[in-house]
């Protein structure tokens, strides 16, 4: 008969509860603590209370990253979910040829995000492919501003977004198609449904709880977009910062010697908050659905 | 049992969290007693010095020098650490937060600064009270700052910005390369007169003003005690109703809005530009880039107060030894070790005894070599034009205030206050 001492689990799990401790519950309880001082990276702050919350209230440029993330996840959540699975639904054939272009549209994906947006950066540019393009076929006289007015470097950093992730929520959406039994198709077609009904009634009910999770991951994502936009826009954001997503701002105050850290803090926790919603929303919808 | 793994947990969450995030007290050593000790202490032991991104082209340069100190003083050990140009201010601020400065670390004015606030760095005027009488004022000044008693850096190798013209871009369209403007409203009629007779594909000015350019027009950037910006005058918003006017006739590229220094640069390299400006090896990087623009280029002095970039040493106050650590940032900087510099690269020393060197007084007969007299001249006016105090978040609100007033999409005062209350919030914080 064997002994099991009351600390064998604790050691057990101890290196992962470890792990888990330094590297994320330790720096979630810091960034808490910091967005109530007003920190520097050289130490030194001090409990100033609700200020950097109050400031928040007060920001205008927060404002625009807000409402710019928002769009942002307004326009990429559809195209993103719905997008990829045509195109997997497409690539999911076997027909000769058909992993040449599973391979082309997952291409993207494996580029680096910062030397994609730097080429779409060089497209997209004054004198770059498609304002050449526009200005030799006539369809515009002067050069559109694509990288340096608001909505249009917004629709350009989305349509990089949505153009690069395509082929990332194909392949899931692939496995997901995989799983969806060939005898109901079957059988359906037998019964005489079409292939739009048997979309409807089969498969889409078959990878609805991947469609969520790709929602959902959209949805974070969006809300936490960083490199296409600072990479189009020169760090700076586009004129007067407009441009600037949530995450730019937390890099810009808290970059440097001088970094604000509690202010940066504080956007780093309403950022948490902001993306709890969208997923809890989707969670309770797929919870209903099921 | 549980009770108390639970107090003892909650314990050191919170006494962690205390002095993570930087309100425990940290321990600070006398700038007196390490002075004196630098003044009168032995140079010998081990003493580190690190430099920015000198590895691999100037190895042999600087192993030379780290070879000729230890000959000097026999006995002492160098560790030489060359970090590399990415990121080396995120390095010196872990060095830094985590105590382990090396002796002798070369860090630019506005690097020095936020460590000379914490109380890190040795006022070396203290140490080496000879200082001011050997190296140029302007590399000094640099390492003083508004409101902290003291010199925190030895001033080390120098730089100004050149005006550089293309000449076969001027000639093409209309313009005289020997007579550029000489100031701005030279600069945006002869913009008009380049975008007329090149139909808009060639443009004279590619950048967009900085603070730099207020202070060229008299405009104080700061209060005299360093608390408060004050940029937002009539004067600061009539320039940039200028530069507004002239990007809305569309003297400017629209990448202006959002483009870095580099863009500038870039637009010029590439022939669309006629105006850039740059330190005094431009035209030597450009023969890389573009080796048939290279020559063509016509350098002219700024056109306003050049702006003066410095690079320096500076000595931590925890350093182990100080003594050998002053020697050896005295050593890095003394008129040979940076007349040798200079001389294998475009940069001017900061020490008064080179000022007469002909090798940066006399040109021989290239563009890179006029480019490098005008560069050396200029230095005798060149000033730190950008306040140490202006820190990366400040700079990117300047940088996104000037650029919507300029598109017009707000008015130039309401830029220039937004900036000024934003860069004032931060600098409270």
């Amino acid at each position: 008969m064997t002994h099991r001492r009351w600390f064998t689990p604790w050691l057990l799990a101890g290196p992962a509860i470890l792990w888990l401790a330094v590297f994320n519950l330790w720096p979630a309880v810091n960034t808490v603590i910091l967005s109530f001082t007003n920190a520097k990276p050289l130490g030194g702050g001090q409990f100033t209370g609700l200020e950097n919350y109050g400031r928040l209230l007060d920001d205008d440029q927060l404002a625009d990253a807000l409402l710019n993330s928002i769009v942002f996840m307004l326009v990429c959540l559809p195209l993103l979910t719905v997008l990829p699975l045509l195109l997997a639904l497409l690539v999911q054939r076997r027909i000769p040829g058909i992993t040449f272009f599973r391979t082309a549209f997952y291409t993207p994906v494996i580029a680096s995000a910062v030397v994609v947006a730097l080429i779409w950066g060089w497209v997209l540019d004054d004198r770059g492919l498609v304002n050449g393009l526009l200005q030799q076929s006539g369809l515009t006289d002067s050069p559109v501003s694509f990288l340096t007015d608001r909505w249009l470097l917004l629709f350009s950093a989305i349509a990089l977004t949505v153009w690069k992730g395509l082929g990332y929520y194909m392949v899931i959406y692939l496995s997901a198609l995989a799983n969806v039994p060939h005898e109901l198709h079957e059988a359906a077609a037998v019964d005489g449904a079409g292939p739009v009904r048997r979309f409807w009634h089969i498969t889409l009910p078959g990878v609805r709880p991947t469609m969520v999770l790709i929602s959902a991951l959209i949805s974070v994502s969006s809300l936490r977009v960083f490199s296409e936009l600072y990479v189009l826009s020169n760090g700076q954001g586009g004129p007067g910062g407009r441009d600037m997503s949530v995450v730019m701002l937390i890099q810009m105050y808290s970059r440097g010697f001088n970094g604000h850290l509690g202010y940066a803090s504080a956007l780093s926790l309403l950022l948490f908050v902001i993306t709890l919603g969208p997923m809890l929303f989707l969670m309770r919808l797929n919870r209903k659905a099921a | 049992m549980r009770r108390i793994w639970a107090a003892l947990t909650t314990t050191a969450i919170t006494a962690a969290a205390l002095t993570g995030c930087g309100l425990g007290s940290g321990e600070s050593r006398n700038s007196d007693s390490v002075a004196s000790a630098a003044a009168t202490g032995e140079v010998k032991g081990k003493v580190s010095l690190q430099t920015w991104s000198l590895k691999p082209k100037f190895t042999d340069y600087m192993q030379g020098v780290i070879d000729g100190f230890k000959k000097k003083y026999p006995g002492v050990e160098v560790e030489w650490l060359d970090q590399p140009g990415e990121g080396y201010s995120d390095k010196v601020l872990s060095q830094a937060a985590a105590g382990t400065l090396p002796d002798v670390v070369n860090l630019p004015p506005d690097f020095a600064y936020p460590l000379a606030r914490k109380d890190v760095l040795l006022d070396v005027a203290k140490a080496d009270p000879k200082l001011s009488d050997e190296y140029v004022a302007g590399g000094v000044e640099a390492y003083r700052y508004n409101g902290y008693q003291g010199t925190f850096g030895y001033p080390w190798y120098l730089n100004t910005d050149v005006n550089y013209w293309s000449s076969d871009l001027l000639t093409k369209n209309g313009l005289d390369p020997k007579k550029p403007p000489a100031s701005l409203d030279e600069l945006i009629a002869q913009a008009r007169t380049m975008k007329e007779k090149s139909g808009g594909q060639a443009y004279l000015m590619s950048r967009k003003p900085g603070l730099g350019d207020l202070y060229n027009i008299g405009v104080k950037i700061m209060a005299d005690d360093g608390k408060s910006f004050t940029f937002n005058t009539p004067e600061a918003a009539a320039l940039l109703d200028k530069y507004r006017d002239a990007f809305k006739d569309g003297l400017m590229p629209n990448g202006v809005l959002t483009d870095t220094y580099a863009g500038n640069s870039k637009l010029f390299s590439s022939g669309t530009a006629a105006w850039t400006t740059g330190g005094g090896n431009f035209i030597t990087s450009l023969a890389t880039d573009n080796p048939t623009l290279a020559p063509k280029v016509v350098a002219s002095p700024a056109m306003d107060t050049p702006p003066l970039y410095v690079q320096g040493l500076s000595i931590p106050k925890n350093t182990k030894n100080p003594a050998a650590a002053v020697a050896l940032a005295r050593w890095v900087t003394s008129p040979e070790n940076q007349a040798a510099f200079a001389h294998l690269t475009s940069v001017f020393p900061s020490t008064k005894a080179s000022a007469d060197d002909p090798f940066f007084s006399k040109s021989d007969g290239t563009n890179a070599g006029d480019a490098k007299v005008i560069a050396f001249t200029s230095l005798a006016k060149a000033k730190l034009i950008q306040p140490v105090e202006v820190d990366d978040a400040m700079g990117t609100i300047v940088k996104q205030q000037f650029a919507l007033a300029i598109s017009g999409q707000t008015s130039s005062k309401q830029a220039l206050d937004t900036a000024v209350e934003q860069c004032n919030k931060l600098l409270k914080g």
